[in-house]
C-alpha cells in the first residue's frame, strides 16, 4: 500500500514529509519541489554572505587548530621552551612582538604566545567538536527511543532527562572534574601530560553528560507528533522493523532540529571549556589552551595587554562566527523565514 | 617559627600597572621603582641592662588610629596558641611577656620586659628571673609572679592549644610527662614561685636560649582566674600599651589604649596612636594600592603582605619612602635525603639544578627573596657569608653537562630522583617541569609524583615515603635569632622522628658536637654555629634557595615604621602619625 500523503507522486520510504515546506511556501517557485528541506536549507545558506563569512572564520580556526605545529615551526618556536633570557627580575617579558616572538613571550616563564596562541586552538576546537558529536548522538538516540516507544521506557528516559536537566551544572562540573580525575588515576603519581589528558577527557565527559538531555528532550518531543503521522502507521504496518522506522523514517525528519541544536551548541561548548578552564575545572598545564592562558593573564593585563587579549579575542571570534553561523543554520531551515 | 608566608611563590604571582609601550618589562617608563635593599647581619642581641621607658622615636607624635590591613587572617589571639608571625608581631602590642626584643637601630635586641634576662645555675638546668614591681593588667589587678608560672603550665596543654610551640616539652623538667593545668593540676615540678617576685624554672637538659624563648606571648601572665581556656583567645588580658576594644575573628579587630600600662617599666613599647584598627580579608593587591595612593584614611594605614610586584613600577619618587624593606628570619631549601642519595650524587644534583629558572618562574625577585648559599639566614646571629661552596649558591642555570660528567665519574647514570609536587596548581607544574627538564638533561632517571594540593602537606611530611628529595620542611625560620632554633632542630638524629629534618642525617657524631655548641653561652655559641654551619653545608644535605625579605606598604602619614627582624613582619611598637 502507498502511503497518504498529499503529494501527487508516491516518495520512497524514508524521504522526508514535505507537507510543511509545501504549504508554507506557496509562492515558492515549482522546482523547490523536488528539493528536500536540507538541500533547500542549504542552498539558502549559500546566499547568505554572514553565514559564508563565518563559515570561512570558522573553517580557518580549524586549519589553525590542525596546522599548529606546522605554523609554529614557520615561526621557529614550539609552545614549551622557556625563553626565560627575556624575562627581566621581576618576571616580565623585556620584548614585545618581534621577528622571532610573533606575539612576545609569555611572563615568568618566556614561552613563545605565538606558539601557544596556535596549539591553543586545538583544546579548544577538540573539546567543543567531541562534546557536540556525544550529546548529539545520545541525545537524538534517547529522543528517539524515548519518544517512539512510549510507555514505560518512556517514562524512565523522560524521568532520566529530567533529572539531568534539574542538576546545577556550574556546581556539578567542578566538583566531578576533580572526582572523575581521580577515577581515572591522575590523583597521584601520574606524569603531568597524563594527568592533562585525563582532564582532557574528564572534562568532555562532564560537558557531554550535562549536554545531551536537552536535545533529547527535544527530540522526543519531534517524535512524539510525528510518530502519529501516516506514514509512519504505514511502515509499522508493513511490518518494518522498529530500528529501520526510527532511523529510516523518523530520523531524516529531524535533521533540522538537530542540525540547529548543533550549530548553536558548538559556541556554548568553547566558551565552557575555556569558562571551566578559568575556574580551575577544566584543562590544566601543560596543555596549550586558551582558557588556561586567560587565567594566568589577568593579573597582567596592565603590563601585558597582549598576553590576555590574544586568547580573549580568540574565543570571542571562534564564538561569535560559530554563533552567528548557527543563526543563520537555523533561519535557512525555519520553513516560516522566507527571505 | 611557623611562617604564614610560606607560600611566598604563589603570592607573588605578579600584576603591573604601567603600561608597556613596546615591550611589557616592568622598567618601562619608570627607573624600575627604587632599589631593592640588601638583608644586613644582625649582631650580638642581648642587652640585660635596659630599663623603661624606651627611647623616643625621633619625631614622634601622639595620637590618631593606624589601620592595618592584611588579606590572610591571624588563626588566633590565645597566648599559647600563637605560633604563626602575624599574630605574634600584633600581640607584642598587647601581651608582655618576660623578655622581648626591642629593635635598636633597626636589630633586634633581647631585653628585660616583665622580668630580668634571668640567671642560670652552675648545672646550667635552673633558671631564675625576677619580676618587675607594681606592673598591672588593663583591668587595674596586679600582675603576679603566680600568673607567668600558671602561663607556663598553660603552654603544656597541648591538646587544647595545638598550635603553640613546643620547646619546654622537650627542655623543662618533666615536659615530656606534665599535660597542663586542665588534665594535670596545678602540680607542675618544672615551675616555682618562692617568692612574689621570683619565678624558677627547672630544666631537663640545658637550654641556653630560654631567655629568648620566654619572649614568646605564650608566656604572658594569665591569671588563673580568669582563664577562659578556649574562650580567652576573644579577649586575652593586656599587660601591654594596646587592649582589645572589639574584635570580629576573621574579619576586624580594634585595640585600645591601656590607661594601666605604665611606661616607665617597659623598654621596648610605645603608646603614640590612640588605637590599632586591623581589617583582614580585603585583597592584598587592592589594599596595598589604596596605601600607596593615601588618600584620606589610607593615609594612616599599612598593609603587612608582601608587595605585589605590579605595585613595584609605581615606587618612585616620594612613593619609595613608603615601602618599607627589611629582614625576614628563613631560609628556603630543597632538602636531599642522606639515606638515600649518596654524596656524589648529591653534589650532581647541586650542578645540574636550575636555580635562576625556578626562582623566575616562581615569581622571586629581590623584593621578596635574596639567593641563599647558608643554612642561617642573614638575620641570624651566627650568619657568615663564607664563600658558597660548588654548586650551592643559590644561583646559576644548571650544568647538566658538568652534572653529567660527576655522575659517570660516580658510575651512576640514570640515578632515579623522585620527589612530591603540586599537580594541580599552574606555578608548581611549571616550575616541576622545570626541574624535571634541567635534572633529564644531566643523565638523571626523574619520577616526580604529582598530587592534589590537600594531600602535599601531608605527602612531604612523611619521611618514609617513596622519594628521596624535596619533603618537608622545604624552608626554615628561626624562632628566635640564634643558631640553636637551627641546627639542633634540623640536624640532629631526632629531627627525623620530629618530621622537622633537613637531609636526614643521623650521625652521633654531629649530634654530639651541635649539643655541646648549644650547651655553650650564646655568645661563644654564635661564632661555632657559623663554622658548623658550613661544615654541614658541605655534605651536601639541602640546596640552598632562598633567603626570605620582608616589604611591605606603609601610607604616607605613618612614621617609624621598621621591619621586624625576628618576626619577618611590621614592628607595631614604634609606629606613629606624622599628622
Amino acid at each position: 500500500m502507498e502511503p497518504m500523503v498529499t503529494e501527487p507522486r508516491a516518495l520512497p520510504a524514508g524521504d522526508p514529509d514535505d507537507q510543511v515546506e509545501n504549504t508554507a511556501s506557496a509562492a515558492a517557485p515549482i522546482r523547490t519541489l523536488s528539493k528536500s528541506p536540507t538541500r533547500i536549507a542549504l542552498g539558502r545558506l549559500r546566499r547568505d554572505k554572514v553565514a559564508m563569512i563565518c563559515a570561512i572564520i570558522c573553517a580557518i580556526y580549524v586549519l589553525i587548530a590542525i596546522f599548529a605545529p606546522v605554523l609554529a615551526r614557520l615561526e621557529g618556536q614550539n609552545p614549551t621552551d622557556l625563553h626565560q633570557s627575556l624575562i627581566d627580575e621581576f618576571g616580565y617579558p623585556t620584548i614585545g612582538p618581534t621577528g622571532e616572538h610573533w606575539f612576545g613571550v609569555e611572563p615568568r616563564l618566556g614561552r613563545d604566545l605565538f606558539a601557544r596562541w596556535v596549539y591553543g586552538a586545538r583544546p579548544s576546537l577538540i573539546v567543543a567538536g567531541a562534546v557536540t558529536a556525544i550529546t548529539t548522538a545520545v541525545g537524538v538516540v534517547v529522543g528517539l527511543v524515548a519518544g517512539f516507544s512510549g510507555g514505560w521506557v518512556d517514562r524512565v528516559l523522560s524521568w532520566l532527562i529530567d533529572l539531568v536537566l534539574s542538576l546545577p551544572y556550574l556546581l556539578f562540573a567542578i566538583a566531578s572534574s576533580a572526582v572523575l580525575v581521580a577515577i581515572f588515576g591522575g590523583a597521584e603519581g601520574a606524569a603531568p601530560e597524563a594527568v592533562a589528558r585525563i582532564r582532557f577527557i574528564s572534562l568532555i565527559c562532564v560537558l557531554a553528560f550535562f549536554g545531551w538531555a536537552s536535545l533529547a528532550r527535544l527530540v522526543r518531543g519531534q517524535v512524539l507528533s510525528l510518530r502519529e503521522r501516516e506514514f509512519v502507521s504505514a511502515a509499522r504496518v508493513l511490518g518494518i522493523p522498529t530500528r529501520q522506522v526510527l532511523f529510516k523514517e523518523l530520523l531524516p525528519n529531524l535533521v533540522a532540529p538537530i542540525v540547529v541544536s548543533v550549530s548553536l551548541a558548538l559556541p556554548g561548548y568553547v566558551v565552557a571549556e575555556a569558562g571551566l578552564t578559568v575556574l580551575g575545572a577544566g584543562l590544566i598545564e601543560p596543555t596549550p589552551s586558551w582558557g588556561l592562558t586567560i587565567s594566568a593573564a589577568t593579573t597582567y593585563y596592565r603590563a601585558d595587554p597582549l598576553y590576555l587579549w590574544l586568547p580573549v579575542l580568540g574565543i570571542t571570534i571562534l564564538v561569535l562566527a560559530l554563533s552567528l553561523l548557527g543563526d543563520a543554520v537555523r533561519d535557512a531551515f525555519d520553513p516560516r523565514t522566507r527571505r | 617559627m611557623r611562617q604564614v608566608k610560606v607560600g611566598l611563590a604563589a603570592a607573588v604571582a605578579a600584576t603591573l600597572a604601567v603600561s608597556g609601550c613596546g615591550s611589557p618589562s616592568s622598567n618601562n617608563g619608570s627607573s624600575g621603582g627604587g632599589d631593592s635593599k640588601g638583608i644586613e647581619t644582625q649582631q650580638a642581641a642581648l642587652d640585660p641592662t635596659a630599663k623603661g621607658p624606651a627611647a623616643e622615636v625621633p619625631g614622634a607624635k601622639k595620637g590618631g588610629v593606624v589601620t592595618v590591613y592584611s588579606q590572610s587572617t591571624p588563626s588566633t589571639f590565645d597566648p599559647t596558641d600563637i605560633y604563626y608571625v602575624d599574630a605574634n608581631a600584633i600581640a607584642k602590642l598587647v601581651m608582655r611577656s618576660p623578655t622581648q626584643f626591642a629593635l635598636r637601630n633597626g636589630k633586634p635586641v633581647l631585653v628585660p620586659d616583665l622580668t630580668d634576662l634571668g640567671t642560670v645555675s652552675a648545672d646550667k638546668l635552673t633558671w631564675t628571673f625576677k619580676l618587675q614591681p607594681g606592673i598591672k593588667y588593663a583591668d587595674g589587678s596586679e600582675v603576679k609572679v603566680e600568673d607567668l608560672a600558671y602561663a607556663i603550665k598553660r603552654s603544656f596543654a597541648h591538646d587544647v592549644f595545638a598550635n603553640g610551640p613546643t620547646y619546654q616539652m622537650t627542655f623543662f623538667k618533666d615536659g615530656d610527662k606534665y599535660k597542663g593545668p586542665y588534665t594535670d593540676g596545678d602540680a607542675y615540678s618544672g615551675v616555682e614561685t618562692p617568692d612574689a617576685s621570683t619565678l624558677v624554672i627547672h630544666l631537663s637538659r640545658p637550654f641556653a636560649d630560654l631567655p629568648f624563648y620566654l619572649s614568646f606571648p605564650a608566656f604572658t601572665p594569665i591569671p588563673k582566674a580568669k582563664d577562659t581556656k578556649e574562650n580567652y583567645k576573644n579577649n586575652p588580658l593586656a599587660t601591654g600599651p594596646y587592649q582589645f576594644d572589639t574584635f570580629t575573628p576573621g574579619t576586624e579587630l580594634k585595640l585600645k589604649k591601656n590607661p594601666n600600662w605604665d611606661p616607665e617599666t617597659d623598654p621596648v613599647r610605645h603608646q603614640y596612636p590612640d588605637g590599632f584598627d586591623f581589617k583582614w580579608g580585603g585583597e592584598d593587591p587592592k589594599t596595598q594600592q589604596q596605601v600607596l595612593n593615601s588618600a584620606g584614611e589610607d593615609a594612616n594605614a599599612l598593609n603587612y603582605g608582601a608587595v605585589d610586584a605590579s605595585l613595584i613600577p609605581q615606587l618612585t619618587g616620594d612613593k619609595k619612602a613608603q615601602l618599607i624593606q627589611g629582614d625576614n628570619p628563613c631560609t628556603y631549601s630543597v632538602q636531599l635525603d642522606t639515606r638515600k642519595i649518596p654524596l656524589e650524587v648529591r653534589k650532581a644534583i647541586a650542578k645540574a639544578y636550575p636555580y635562576d629558572q625556578v626562582n623566575k618562574a616562581g615569581g622571586l625577585n629581590s623584593y621578596n627573596s635574596e639567593p641563599a648559599s647558608t643554612v642561617l639566614p642573614p638575620s641570624v646571629p651566627g650568619y657568615t657569608k663564607y664563600d658558597a661552596l660548588p654548586d650551592l649558591s643559590g644561583v646559576g642555570q644548571g650544568d647538566p653537562a658538568g652534572a653529567k660528567a660527576l655522575l659517570e665519574a660516580a658510575g651512576k647514570v640514570g640515578f632515579e630522583l623522585s620527589w612530591y609536587y603540586d599537580n594541580t596548581k599552574p606555578i608548581p607544574q611549571q616550575t616541576n617541569q622545570i626541574r624535571v627538564d634541567a635534572l633529564k638533561a644531566a643523565g638523571f632517571t626523574v619520577k616526580p609524583i604529582g598530587v592534589p594540593t590537600a594531600e602535599l602537606r601531608a605527602k612531604i611530611a612523611d619521611y618514609d615515603a617513596p622519594v628521596n628529595m624535596g619533603q618537608a620542611p622545604q624552608g626554615w625560620c628561626s624562632d628566635w635569632p640564634s643558631g640553636s632554633s637551627w641546627f639542633p632542630v634540623l640536624f640532629q638524629s631526632h629531627s627525623i622522628s620530629d618530621g622537622t629534618s633537613w637531609g636526614m642525617l643521623s650521625d652521633k657524631a654531629l649530634d654530639a658536637k651541635i649539643d655541646e655548641i648549644s650547651n655553650l653561652p650564646v655568645d661563644q655559641a654564635t661564632a661555632k654555629w657559623a663554622e658548623l654551619d658550613k661544615e654541614i653545608m658541605g655534605m651536601y644535605v639541602a640546596l640552598p634557595r632562598y633567603y626570605g625579605k620582608l616589604a611591605f606598604l606603609v601610607g604616607a602619614n605613618i612614621g617609624g615604621a621598621e621591619g621586624d627582624a625576628t618576626m619577618g613582619e611590621p614592628f607595631y611598637p614604634n609606629l606613629y602619625l606624622k599628622n
